[in-house]
């Protein structure tokens, strides 16, 4: 527990580091700009290069280097402030990193990523028109192949495997360009704020009853079990499990078993609902960003269905003529995934309540606000902390509209390796064959029910009711 | 993972479902019902897009 909360301070560091330097940006002073950038490509020559023109003059193989050698440096002082395996750390984040990038770059193959309307200036009659962001769901596939076939492997990279930690810093990151976008447009943000507010608070109150009681009565686990499980299965994922299990003081194995099951449903999810909602919700694009974000668990799986979402989504816009403005649909599902994280610490103290004077009926139990924070995850408000310093950079300063883009731009080549590396990370530690030797076949089968029977549904009928009918700002 | 914690994974228990237990479902639930209307409302009368 104290590990994970250490881990959500770093990433906000972390994040904010980023966005610090950035900053320099808006100064004139471009410190960021050898950050290297991926373009859907024919020819490898021509897929890398430093993110700003500034840096032009730099080969893109350096660019990468650098940028490579700058996060094995900032990674590296992190793991060893959380009391890792240094050297076992720094030659695991190598592997990972470089076999990443190699993925994110096969998905960015023109045959692969080009769009019907870029197929011309490639010179390519066809393609799979799936995005640059197809590299995430290639290194999912290449992580799940080495974490299922090659455990040895698996196991050597393990000091560097933690998705959460990569995940919850491009969350960080990710507040800085969406503050930039919600400038342009203030009241669709703050918009999809409350509204994604509001979806939260719905599925939040809706789904862990009904699990809970599903659990519970439908297939008799104790209350122990039900607890962790209603709260991993319904909509928060690990984070969830863990604050639960300790707010109703179940054994660690109970939040742990869990939760192994909630990343690889998440893994299951995070390669459906992307396409149905392509296919379904092509036309209410912030109502497939809201339920990407209350039907996926965990942070890293939501957020990436998001990305995935938002670019298959705008290819299927684009195809049509309709061009809209990016992340939105992404910055709907982060919006409403971290109001999520931020009610676990809400839901724990009330379950420790529930528990303490209810159910085991304590003496001399208090339960304090400070618990709350507790659980509180951290790095929530580094999100907010970089989304409300751009907003209000450009809105107090407009002229600085053009440097906060540049800025954030930056960054987001940051981000995005944060998010090759979430994906990656996740297919490495989802072991399909280890959760059938370990028999957790009737938990498994309350997740089914529950998924499939009504979180996806009402997951989707909360975000129709509060994001049906608005759309993304159109492009130019 | 022991052979104990796989059998009381497989096993079915019947603990009492306690009062307490219904009123949070309970209350989790009409909360959930009531609040709809209330966001619903406050969303379109003074966050619409």
């Amino acid at each position: 527990m104290k590990l994970d909360e250490d881990r959500l301070a770093l990433a906000l560091a972390l994040g904010l580091l980023v966005f610090a330097l950035s900053l320099f940006t808006l100064a004139g002073v471009d410190l960021l700009g050898w950050g290297v950038a991926t373009q859907v490509w024919l020819s490898p020559t021509k897929a890398i290069a430093p993110v700003s023109k500034a840096w032009a003059a730099l080969p893109g193989v350096t660019s990468l280097v650098f940028t490579y050698l700058f996060l094995l440096v900032v990674m590296t002082v992190g793991a060893a402030m959380l009391g890792a395996d240094v050297p076992r750390f720094a030659a695991g984040f190598t592997a990972i990193f470089w076999l990443s990038y190699a993925c994110w770059l096969a998905g960015n193959w023109a045959y692969i990523a080009a769009t019907p309307d870029k197929r011309a200036g490639f010179g390519i009659g066809w393609s799979l028109a799936l995005t640059g962001e197809a590299g995430f769901i290639i290194a999912l596939a290449v992580g799940l192949l080495i974490g299922n076939l090659l455990p040895g492997v698996a196991t050597a990279l393990r000091e560097a495997t933690r998705p959460e930690w990569y995940v919850k810093t491009a969350i960080v990151i990710l507040g800085g360009a969406l503050g930039v976008q919600a400038a342009g447009a203030r009241g669709l943000a703050t918009a999809v704020m409350f509204r994604g507010l509001a979806a939260i608070i719905e599925a939040y109150l809706i789904y862990w009853a009904l699990v809970y009681l599903v659990a519970r009565r439908l297939f008799h686990f104790s209350r122990e079990w039900a607890a962790p499980l209603a709260s991993g299965i319904s909509i928060c994922g690990v984070s969830a499990a863990i604050a639960t299990g300790a707010a109703i003081r179940a054994r660690p194995i109970v939040p742990i078993m869990v939760s192994s099951l909630v990343v690889l449903f998440a893994v299951v999810e995070l390669v459906l609902l992307p396409f149905a909602a392509q296919t379904f919700l092509a036309h209410q694009p912030l109502v497939a960003g809201a339920w990407m974000g209350l039907a996926v668990k965990t942070d890293g799986a939501a957020v990436a269905s998001g990305a995935i979402t938002e670019a298959l989504i705008r290819a299927k816009a684009a195809a049509s003529g309709v061009a809209w403005q990016e992340g939105w649909m992404l910055m709907t599902t982060t919006t409403v995934k971290v109001f999520i994280d931020m009610f676990i610490g809400i839901w724990a103290f009330v379950l420790a309540l529930v528990w303490a004077y209810g159910i085991r009926k304590d003496e001399g139990r208090t339960v304090t606000a400070g618990e709350i924070w507790e659980h509180f995850p951290k790095f929530v408000l580094g999100y907010f902390l970089t989304f409300a310093v751009f907003l209000a950079l450009v809105v107090a300063r407009p002229g600085l509209l053009d440097a906060a883009k540049t800025a954030t731009a930056e960054t987001n080549v940051f981000r995005v390796l944060f998010f090759v590396m979430t994906f990656f990370t996740i297919g490495l530690v989802s072991n399909f064959r280890r959760l059938a030797e370990e028999g957790i076949g009737r938990l498994a089968l309350v997740y089914v029910v529950c998924l499939f029977g009504f979180i996806i549904w009402i997951g989707l009928a909360v975000s129709w009711i509060f994001f049906h009918g608005m759309t993304p700002p159109p492009v130019g | 993972m022991t052979d104990d914690l796989r059998d009381e994974l497989q096993r079915r228990v019947d603990e009492p479902f306690l009062p307490a237990e219904r009123k949070l479902v309970t209350w989790s639930l009409v909360l959930g019902v009531v609040l709809l209307g209330l966001l619903v409302w406050i969303s379109d009368a003074f966050f619409a897009p």
